[in-house]
This record gives structure tokens, sequence and C-alpha cells, in this order.
């Protein structure tokens, strides 16, 4: 660079910056048994006991899968105790035999061990 | 036979059909836990919370996913799946009124770089831009996330942000351009 020259503005490649920035992110093993001990346990619970803003499929969500324009409002039925119930043969099958003992105050322990 | 507007919850379904849809939520589970919790993760920047978005989001989707797949008409549920996990991260904040605990640039990516120097340097750059990816717009950012973190290509993101292609071509290629900005910015 001569004398007065102004250093030329460096180009980024951002692109490639993200995709090593944003890589996948593999989720902890205990969040599928976390995930797996909820499908089976939810049934016991009442509904409310799931978060409100878990609810309900909302229109915004519908419209990812279809025409907007063509949407038409579900009905929505309202027993999570359903869901957990029907989710029960899901995972009872894969957790027989597994020694996972639940509670997410044992899965939030260690979390510093997944930071990256 | 149910109409396309209509929702049958698992447990109300007929044994034959429940066991096949179970069958087909493990594999639909499977295959996009990494995604959802991505995403999750990305979007609240610790993995306490991503966790329990991750739960949450599945929970939803086990709920509707048969009248997910008859009205998805045979199209990938991938964008569905994380406008679920979007909506539920929107609600989270709104709901408890914060941001995320952890900025993003504390995520620590490691550079793929070897030389010491350059892997210094390199780390520099990807905080850099992590930081600056946190300070863009939510619908900037998100188009990212989705875009990188799950290699969503634009057709998929434009579903799961409720955005038509070509909007969603714009918005990223605004995202980008943005980013470059900020980081000459920064630089200069």
């Amino acid at each position: 660079m001569t004398p007065g020259e102004q250093p030329r503005e460096k180009a980024w490649d951002v692109e490639a910056l993200l995709g090593d920035a944003l890589r996948p992110i593999e989720p902890p093993e205990r969040l599928m048994g976390r995930i797996e001990d909820t499908f089976t346990t939810l049934s016991a619970k009442a509904a409310t006991e799931l978060s409100d803003w878990a609810e309900e499929l909302s229109d915004s969500e519908l419209s990812a899968l279809k025409d907007p324009r063509n949407w038409v409002r579900p009905v929505v039925a309202v027993s999570v105790g359903g869901v957990a119930t029907g989710a029960l043969v899901l995972f009872e099958l894969r957790r027989r035999g597994k020694q996972e003992a639940g509670g997410v105050k044992r899965l939030a322990g260690g979390v510093k061990d997944l930071l990256p | 036979m149910s109409g396309p507007e209509e929702n049958v919850e698992p447990a109300e379904m007929a044994p034959a059909a429940k066991a096949e849809l179970d069958r087909a939520f493990e594999s639909f589970y499977k295959e996009h836990l990494r995604d959802v919790y991505s995403y999750a993760y990305y979007r609240v920047g610790n993995h306490h919370d991503a966790e329990d978005l991750t739960e949450q989001a599945f929970l939803q989707a086990y709920r509707h996913f048969d009248r997910a797949r008859r009205e998805s008409d045979g199209r990938p549920l991938r964008p569905w799946l994380i406008r679920i996990a979007h909506n539920l991260a929107s609600n989270y904040y709104r709901d408890r009124s914060r941001r995320p605990q952890t900025p993003l640039e504390s995520a620590d990516p490691i550079a793929t770089k070897h030389d010491t120097e350059d892997l210094v340097a390199g780390r520099e750059e990807l905080r850099q831009v992590m930081a600056n990816l946190d300070a863009l717009s939510d619908d900037r950012r998100e188009a990212l996330i989705m875009r990188f973190a799950l290699g969503m290509d634009n057709r998929e993101i434009a579903r799961a942000l409720g955005r038509s292609d070509g909007a969603t071509k714009v918005l990223i290629h605004r995202a980008i351009k943005q980013l470059q900005e900020e980081m000459a910015d920064d630089s200069g």
C-alpha cells in the first residue's frame, strides 16, 4: 500500500463464516430420554401443566403445510392427556430396559458439559 | 374418512391407524430432533431452554401429526415442524418478557483453521459474525439460522416463515448484505 492510500475494506465471506458459526448442534442424549419420559408420564398430568403457549396449532403453523389461501382453521381438541396416552405406546417399548430415571432437575444438571 | 380440516387426536384413533401414526412419528422425531434442537438453541441461546422448547415442539407436533401429514400432500413436514418451534420461541419471549439469557456470540464456535494465529483470528471472526447476527432483525436472523444451521433451502424457509419464495430470497440476500456491511464497519 502506498503512503496516503486508504486501506481496502476487507472482503468478508459472510456465508462461509455463517457456515462455521451456525453449525448444527447435537441434542444431548438426556434430551431424548427426557422427551420419552414426558410422553410416557404426561397422561398423569393435568393439561394445564403443559405450557399454555404450547397448546394450539395455529394458523401460521398450518400455513407452513399449504397455501394459506386454502387454509381452514382446524378443530382443535383440548385434551393433552389424550395426546400423552396415545404417545405411551410410541416410547414405552424402547423405554423398557432403560434405566432412565426421570426428573427435570436431573436432566438439567451438567448443562455446562454440553456447552460448545 | 376424516376430512382435511379435521384433527383426530392420536388417542382417539383406531389401534391400527394409531400404531402406524406412532411409527411414522417416531421416524419423524428421530430425523428432525437435531434440527429442532439446533433451531431452538440458536433462538434462545442456552441449552436448558432449548431442551424445553424442543420437547414442547415435539409434543405439539405429535398432537397434530396425523392432520399435518394429510394436509402436506406429500410435501416435507420439516417447515411445519420448524414453524411450531418458531411460534413456541416467540411465545416464550412474549410470555416471559425476556431475551436470550446467553448472547449468541458466547456460543464459542470452533474455527476449522489449523495455524494457531489463524485459529485465534478465526474464532474472533466467528464471534464477530455471531454478535452481528444477534443484532439483526428477528426475521433476518431466523432466516439465516434456518439456512445455515438447518440447511433449509429457500422454499422450506419460505414455508416456515409464512412468506413467498421471492420474499424469502430477498430477505436472506439483505440479511447477508447487512452482515457484510456490519463486519466491514467493525474492521474499518
